[in-house]
C-alpha cells in the first residue's frame, strides 16, 4: 500500500492476450514480469521504481489468483536474498530497488547469489536514478554487473522494447545460470507508451525442496569452481544467447566510414541528435549505421567485430564515469586487431546526463563537422543569452517539507535550541527530514546513507568535545539505523543524541507501509514499537515527544545535548505523516458532515495590521502554506505573513510563535460546522456581550 | 531517410500539488485520442508537494495511420531553443524555463497564469524577497515568440477547479496542437473526477485563448485607514506639504489619532512642520510621512489589544477561513509578551532599573508571559478591551518616553542629511524601515539601526563624506542589516565602510 489506490493501474495488469497496454515504463515491466510467469517478486521502495512494488502491493487479488508471492523487504539486501528461490529451484523471480544505492546495500547478497548462479529466471529491475532529478550519488550500477558477473540490460526507452527485454532477461538468466540486472533510468520509468500484451502466467507449481548440494553453496571450495564457470561456462552461454536472439540491435546506414555505438538507454537522445544534425530522420532512419547495446553487459566480441571492422571510426556513446564500456571495447578490438578508431569521452562529456544537446557537440566533435560545431556552438550562445535575461538568479525551487509535516517543527526546535546552546554537529540522513538541509533551516554536515546518520556521528564527540545530533527517519531506523547506529552505538559506549522522526510511512517514496506502521488493516497483529524496541535493546535516556510541541522539544534537545553523563540519548518525534493523515481525515470528515455531525475545521491565520513583515516565523517554518502577500497598511511596504487556505491547521505556526515569543500576530481559528444547539446558544451570548462591549468602546 | 518533420514539443512546468502531471494526461490522452503519436515523461522524484517540476510532452503532428506502419522516436528531454510550447502554473515557473534556454524567441508560445507562488528564499527575507515581477515578464517576453498571460489561479478559484484545468482550456483554444478542443475537453470527462468544475475552468482557459482574458483584479491590496474623529481638522493643516507627501500624510494623520489622541496626531503634523522648514523635497516629506507615522504608532501591548478587538476583524477572519453563515468561528490567540514588552508599559523609573537587572543577569530576553487568549470568549475579548482601554496610559510609559527620544534623533538625523542633500535625507529616513516587529525582532531592528546611525548616518549627515560614498554607505548598511537575522551581513558591511572612509 502506499500513497494512493492502483485500481487503474491493476486494471493493466490483468490484461489478455493482444491487448493494448498504455502507460508508463515502470508499470510496462510490472506486466512483463506477470508475462513471464514470476512465481515471486519483491524490493524496495525508491524512486523511480516504487511504482512496482506499490502496484504489486496492491493486486493481492490478481496476485493469489497467479500464485505470485509478493516481499515487501525491509530493505535491498533482503529483496536481494529473495532471489535464493531462483537459487535452489527452477523458479522466475525479481526484486526492484533504486540504483546505485539499493544495489550497494544489495551486494553482499548479489555477491552470494552471483557465485553459484540461478537455475530459475532471477531478474533485478533497477532504478537507475541518474542525471537532471536524481536524488543520490551519482555513480553507475554497472560496476556490479561487471565484478560479480551479473548481466546487465539497457533497453531502448520504448515500451516494446522494454518488455521484449524483460522477457528475453528471464530466458537470458535461465540459458546462462545467471541473475541478470534491467536497468532503467528515471526518465524512461516514467515514460509513457504502449505494447500490444500477453496473457499473464501463472508461478510455478509447488515443488520439492531441494537435495542438499554444497556445490550450490557461496563456500568454499565450491566458490572457486564458481569462479571458472562464470568465465568458462556462464559467459560464453550468455554471449551466444545474446548473439541468437538478436537482443543487440544494428540499425544499418548509408555511411560506411563510420559508426556509432550507443547504451540502449540512450538511444531516443542519439537519434534526437542526429536529426538535429540532419544525420537522421524522426522515424529512425540514420546515415550513420548505429549498434544499440540492450545489453550492456557481456559484450559480444563477434558482434563488436562484426560492426566495426572496416570503419576508420566508432563512436562509444556511454553515460557517466568510467567509461567501462569504451574500455572493454578498446580492449576487445585491440585482441581483434581491428584497427578502426574508438572514441567516446575524448569527444563526449566525462560526467552528467547525455541530453540531445550534449551528444549534439559530441557528435560534432567526432565526424569533425563544421556545421555541427556551429550548432553546438549556437545551442551554447542560447542558453548563455537565455540566462542573460533576467539581471538576478532565480531561487531553486527544491522539494521541501509539505503543509503541516511533522518533521518540520523537530527542525524549528533544532534551530532554537542551537540559537541558545551554540552550533552542533548535525548528521542527517536520507528521507524526507533530508529536507532540514535546505532553507530556512540548513543544517546537517553529512548524509552517509540510508540509516546511517547515528553511525555516522560516532567519531564526532571525540572530534568536537560535543554531543552531536543524528537525524533519522523511522523508515531509516528499520532499513539499517537499528543495527549500525544504535545497537553500534549502544555496543561502543558511544555518547550522542538520535532524533528519530516517527511518521509512521517511508514517506519520500510515497509513504509505504514499513515495521512499525499502525494504519488501519495492516499488520495490527504484528506491530513493532520503535520505543519498546530501544528499550529491550538497553537505552536508558528515551524521550517520546509530540513533534508539533515545538517548545517541549526545543527544552528536550537542549537537555538531551547538553545534559551530564555519557551514554546515547534518543528523542522519538512522534507525528504521523500528514499527507497520510489528511487523506485518512479528509475522508472521515467529508463522511460525518455529510451525515450532520458536528465538525471542527482549524485554520490558522495572521492579523495583517499586526505583522511588520519580518518573517522570522518563515524563518522557522518555511511552511507552503505559510507565505507572504502585500503590506494592506497604506503606510508600509514589506510583504506581511498570511496563511493561504491549503493550511491544514497543524498548529507548528502557534508552536512556534510561543516557543520563540515572535510577535502576536498569529491565530487559529475553529470553524464548528454542523452546530450544536449549544454552539449556536453560546456563540449568540458571545456575540451579544462582545458587541456590547464593542459599543461602549466606540461611544 | 524520409523528410519527415520533427515533433512538437512541450514542457509543462509546476509544482507538485498542482496537477501537472494529470494536466500532462490529458494532453497525452488527448493527442492519443486524435490517432498521434505522443509521449510523455517527468522527473517527479520525491513525493513532495512543493518542488518544481516539470513534465515533457513529445506530439508527431503527421497522424500515426499516414506514418505507414513506421513509429516516430521521441526524446525524453527537451532541448535548448526547440520547445514549441511551454506550459507554467505560475509566473517564476514560466521565467525559469524561459531562461533555462528551453524557449526560442520566435518559435516558442507560452502559456502561464501571473500569479507568484513564492519561493521559501523569496519569504524568509526579513524585509522583501520578492523577485521583481516586472522582470519576470519581461524575461518571458524577450525569450518567446508569442503569449497567453493571465491570472489563472484566480480563474480557477471562480471556477472552482485547480489551475491545470483553466491551463487545459488555454492549450486547447492556442490552436498550437493539431488537436480538436473538444478531443481536450472529452479527457475532463473521461477522468470523472470533479468533472463540473473542471470543465468550468477549461472553458475560461478557452475563452482566454480565444481573446476574452479575464481582466485583472483592480482592487488595490492597501486598507486605508478608516476616518476618525479628530483627524480632520488635522488633515487640513497638512497643506504645506506637497501634493506626494500630503496624501501620506493625512493617512499618518488618521493613523495616529486613532492609535492616541488628537493631540498625538498634531504632534506629528507638528513634527512634519518643522521638517518641512528645513526642506521642500518632496520625497524627503513623503518618506519622513511615512515612516513618522509608523515610527510613532510603535507596536505595544496596547496597539495589538486595540487591534486584536477591532470590530472589523472578526470579519475579516471570518471571511478567510470561508466560514459560512451561522457557523460559530471560535478564534484563539497566541500571546506572549516578553518582559521588555510589559516594562515597556511601566513608568520609565520602575522599568529602568528592572530592564538593568534583566540585561546584567541575562535573562531579558527569557522572561515570557505565553498564553493562548480566546480573542471571542467573553473573558478573552474582556481581558483584550482591558488592555486597549490602557491608551491613556501609555503617554506616562518607558516605552513611549524613549520612542519619542528615538523619534527625535532619527528626524534631526533626517533633517540634517536633507540639508546636504535630499537623495540623503531620503536615504536616512529609509532607515527607519529597520525598526519594527515586536521580541526579539524589534531589539534586534532597534539595535542594528543605533549601529548604522553612530557608524553610518552621524557622519554622513555631518557632510565630512563625499555624497557618494555617504549616499551608499547609508543604503548599503540598511541592506546589510535586512540580509541576515544573525547581524553577520552588517557587521562585514560596517567593517568595510570604516575601512573606506579612513582610506
Amino acid at each position: 500500500m502506499a500513497e494512493r489506490s492502483f485500481q487503474h493501474e491493476i486494471g493493466l495488469l490483468r490484461l489478455g492476450e493482444g491487448e493494448t497496454f498504455r502507460g508508463e515504463g515502470i508499470l510496462a515491466v510490472t506486466k512483463a514480469l506477470l508475462q513471464s510467469g514470476v512465481t515471486y517478486v519483491g524490493g524496495y521502495q525508491g524512486a523511480p521504481v516504487s511504482h512496482l512494488m506499490d502496484v504489486l502491493i496492491d493486486a493481492e487479488d490478481l496476485l493469489a489468483e497467479l500464485g505470485v508471492h509478493v516481499e515487501a523487504a525491509t530493505n535491498e539486501a533482503g529483496a536481494a536474498a529473495l532471489l535464493a528461490a531462483s537459487l535452489a529451484y527452477p523458479v522466475r523471480g525479481a526484486v526492484t530497488w533504486k540504483s546505485v544505492v539499493g544495489t550497494n546495500v544489495a551486494s553482499d547478497a548479489l555477491s552470494n547469489l552471483a557465485s553459484p548462479g540461478v537455475i530459475g529466471g532471477a531478474l533485478i529491475i533497477i532504478g537507475e536514478d541518474y542525471g537532471d532529478g536524481a536524488s543520490v550519488i551519482q555513480e553507475r550500477s554497472h560496476a556490479f554487473a561487471m565484478k560479480s558477473s551479473l548481466w546487465l540490460l539497457d533497453p531502448r526507452p520504448h515500451l516494446p522494447s522494454i518488455v521484449h527485454m524483460v522477457e528475453q532477461g528471464f530466458e537470458l538468466s535461465e540459458a546462462s545460470n545467471t541473475p541478470v540486472m534491467v536497468e532503467l533510468r528515471i526518465k524512461a520509468c516514467h515514460v509513457t507508451g504502449s505494447f500490444q500484451t500477453k496473457a499473464n502466467r501463472a508461478g510455478a507449481k509447488l515443488q520439492a525442496p531441494a537435495a542438499f548440494d554444497y556445490g550450490r553453496l557461496s563456500h568454499p571450495p565450491s566458490t572457486f569452481a564458481h569462479e571458472v564457470a562464470k568465465v568458462e561456462s556462464r559467459l560464453p552461454a550468455a554471449r551466444a544467447f545474446i548473439r541468437e536472439h538478436k537482443l543487440n540491435e544494428v540499425f544499418p546506414g548509408s555511411r560506411s566510414d563510420v559508426g556509432i555505438i550507443v547504451q540502449g538507454g540512450l538511444y531516443n537522445s542519439l537519434m534526437r541528435a542526429l536529426a538535429k544534425l540532419g544525420l537522421a530522420d524522426a522515424l529512425g532512419n540514420s546515415q550513420i549505421p548505429i549498434y544499440c547495446l540492450n545489453v550492456t553487459w557481456p559484450l559480444v566480441p563477434e558482434e563488436v567485430a562484426e560492426f566495426c571492422a572496416g570503419k576508420n571510426a566508432v563512436l562509444m556513446v556511454e553515460e557517466g564515469t568510467p567509461e567501462y564500456l569504451e574500455q572493454s571495447l578498446s580492449l576487445m578490438m585491440r585482441q581483434a586487431d581491428i584497427q578502426t578508431r574508438l572514441h567516446g569521452k575524448d569527444c563526449l562529456p566525462q560526467a552528467g546526463e547525455y541530453t540531445a544537446d550534449v551528444l549534439v557537440a559530441g557528435l560534432a566533435r567526432f565526424l569533425e563537422s563544421g556545421p555541427g560545431r556551429q550548432l553546438a556552438a549556437d545551442t551554447e550562445a542560447r542558453a548563455r543569452t537565455a540566462a542573460t535575461l533576467l539581471d538576478a538568479p532565480l531561487p531553486g525551487r527544491p522539494p521541501g517539507f509539505c503543509t503541516g509535516c511533522p518533521e518540520r517543527p523537530v527542525f524549528s526546535a533544532l534551530k532554537l535550541a542551537q540559537q541558545e546552546i551554540g552550533q552542533t554537529h548535525v548528521a542527517a540522513d536520507i528521507g524526507c527530514h533530508s529536507f532540514g538541509t535546505l532553507p530556512p533551516f540548513s543544517m546537517g554536515n553529512s548524509i552517509l546513507g540510508f540509516g546511517m546518520s547515528l553511525a555516522s556521528a560516532a567519531a564526532i564527540s571525540s572530534v568536537t568535545g560535543k554531543r552531536p545530533v543524528a537525524v533519522m527517519g523511522d523508515g531509516g531506523f528499520w532499513h539499517n539505523g537499528i543495527i549500525s547506529g544504535v545497537a553500534g552505538s549502544l555496543f561502543n559506549k558511544g555518547d550522542g543524541v538520535l532524533v528519530i522522526l516517527q511518521n509512521g510511512y517511508t514517506s519520500a517514496t510515497g509513504q509505504q507501509f514499513m515495521p512499525s506502521t499502525l494504519a488501519e488493516g495492516h499488520r495490527n497483529e504484528t506491530p513493532m514499537d520503535i520505543e519498546k524496541t530501544l528499550k529491550v535493546m538497553g537505552v536508558k535516556w528515551l524521550r517520546t515527544v509530540r513533534s508539533y510541541s515545538v517548545a517541549t522539544m526545543r527544552e528536550t534537545l537542549k537537555e538531551a545535548i547538553r545534559g551530564a553523563g555519557k551514554g546515547l540519548r534518543v528523542i522519538i518525534a512522534d507525528g504521523e505523516c500528514q499527507l497520510a493523515r489528511q487523506r485518512r481525515v479528509k475522508a472521515e470528515d467529508a463522511a460525518r458532515l455529510k451525515a450532520g455531525e458536528r465538525v471542527i475545521r482549524v485554520r490558522y491565520g495572521v492579523d495583517d495590521d499586526i505583522c511588520s513583515g519580518d518573517h522570522a516565523c518563515i524563518r522557522l517554518s518555511g511552511c507552503p502554506s505559510l507565505t507572504i502577500k502585500p503590506n494592506p497598511d497604506p503606510l508600509r511596504d514589506d510583504p506581511v505573513a498570511s496563511v493561504i487556505p491549503s493550511c491544514v491547521g497543524c498548529g507548528l505556526c502557534g508552536e512556534v510563535a510561543h516557543a520563540a515569543a515572535l510577535c502576536p500576530s498569529f491565530w487559529r481559528a475553529e470553524v464548528i460546522q454542523n452546530p450544536t444547539r449549544f454552539d449556536l446558544w453560546l456563540d449568540g451570548l458571545r456575540r451579544r456581550v462582545i458587541g456590547w462591549m464593542q459599543g461602549r468602546a466606540r461611544a | 531517410m524520409s523528410p519527415i518533420s520533427r515533433p512538437l514539443c512541450l514542457v509543462v512546468a509546476a509544482m507538485g500539488g498542482e496537477g501537472g502531471g494529470v494536466l500532462t494526461d490529458w494532453i497525452v490522452e488527448a493527442a492519443n485520442a486524435s490517432g498521434l503519436a505522443v509521449q510523455s515523461t517527468s522527473v517527479p522524484g520525491v513525493a513532495q508537494r512543493t518542488g518544481a517540476t516539470t513534465y515533457y510532452v513529445e506530439i508527431f503532428p503527421t497522424p500515426l495511420a499516414e506514418l505507414g506502419g513506421a513509429e516516430p522516436i521521441l526524446a525524453l528531454s527537451p532541448s535548448l531553443g526547440e520547445v514549441d510550447l511551454i506550459v507554467a502554473t505560475e509566473l517564476m515557473e514560466a521565467a525559469r524555463s524561459v531562461t533555462r534556454g528551453w524557449s526560442d524567441p520566435e518559435r516558442t508560445h507560452l502559456i502561464a497564469s501571473t500569479h507568484r507562488v513564492h519561493a521559501v528564499a523569496e519569504k524568509m527575507e526579513m524585509g522583501d524577497g520578492r523577485y521583481d515581477e516586472e522582470q519576470l515578464q519581461a524575461a518571458i517576453v524577450a525569450g518567446t515568440g508569442g503569449r497567453l498571460l493571465f491570472d489563472m489561479e484566480q480563474a480557477a478559484k471562480s471556477a472552482g477547479c485547480i489551475v491545470n484545468a483553466v491551463l487545459l482550456g488555454a492549450v486547447a483554444g492556442s490552436g498550437l496542437l493539431p488537436i480538436a478542443p473538444e478531443t481536450f475537453e472529452e479527457q475532463i470527462v473521461a477522468g470523472g473526477k470533479a468533472v463540473e468544475s473542471n470543465l468550468r475552468g477549461f472553458r475560461l482557459g478557452l475563452q482566454a485563448a480565444r481573446g476574452d482574458i479575464p481582466a485583472p483584479s483592480a482592487v488595490s491590496h492597501k486598507r486605508p485607514h478608516p476616518p476618525v474623529a479628530g483627524a480632520e481638522i488635522l488633515m487640513e493643516r497638512l497643506a504645506f506639504l506637497p501634493a506626494g507627501a500630503r496624501a501620506v500624510a493625512e493617512e499618518g494623520a488618521k493613523r495616529l489619532v486613532a492609535y492616541q489622541d488628537a493631540r498625538y496626531g498634531r504632534l506629528y503634523v507638528e513634527r512634519l512642520d518643522a521638517l518641512a522648514a528645513i526642506t521642500g523635497d518632496e520625497a524627503v516629506l513623503a518618506r519622513v510621512a511615512k515612516h513618522l507615522a509608523v515610527r510613532m504608532s510603535f507596536e505595544d501591548v496596547i496597539q495589538v489589544a486595540r487591534l486584536k478587538t477591532d470590530p472589523a476583524r472578526l470579519d475579516r477572519i471570518r471571511a478567510e477561513v470561508a466560514a459560512r453563515p451561522g457557523q460559530p468561528v471560535v478564534v484563539r490567540d497566541f500571546l506572549k509578551p516578553g518582559l521588555e514588552e510589559v516594562c515597556a508599559l511601566l513608568p520609565g523609573f520602575v522599568a529602568r532599573p528592572i530592564l538593568a537587572a534583566a540585561h546584567r543577569g541575562g535573562w531579558a530576553g527569557k522572561a515570557a508571559w505565553g498564553r493562548q487568549i480566546n480573542a471571542n470568549g467573553i473573558f478573552g475579548f474582556a481581558t483584550m478591551r482591558l488592555l486597549a482601554g490602557l491608551k491613556p496610559w501609555r503617554r506616562h510609559s518607558h516605552r513611549f518616553v524613549q520612542e519619542q527620544a528615538g523619534i527625535e534623533d532619527w528626524l534631526a538625523a533626517v533633517g540634517s542629511a536633507a540639508r546636504l542633500s535630499p537623495a540623503l535625507g531620503v536615504e536616512v529616513a529609509e532607515c527607519a524601515r529597520l525598526i519594527k516587529g515586536y521580541g526579539g525582532t524589534w531589539t534586534r531592528g532597534m539595535s542594528n539601526f543605533q549601529r548604522i546611525r553612530d557608524a553610518v548616518i552621524a557622519p554622513a549627515a555631518t557632510g565630512i563624506w563625499p555624497l557618494a560614498f555617504a549616499l551608499d554607505a547609508v543604503a548599503n548598511a540598511r541592506a546589510a542589516a535586512l540580509a541576515d537575522p544573525e547581524g553577520k551581513g552588517l557587521e562585514r558591511t560596517l567593517a568595510a565602510i570604516r575601512e573606506k572612509a579612513a582610506a
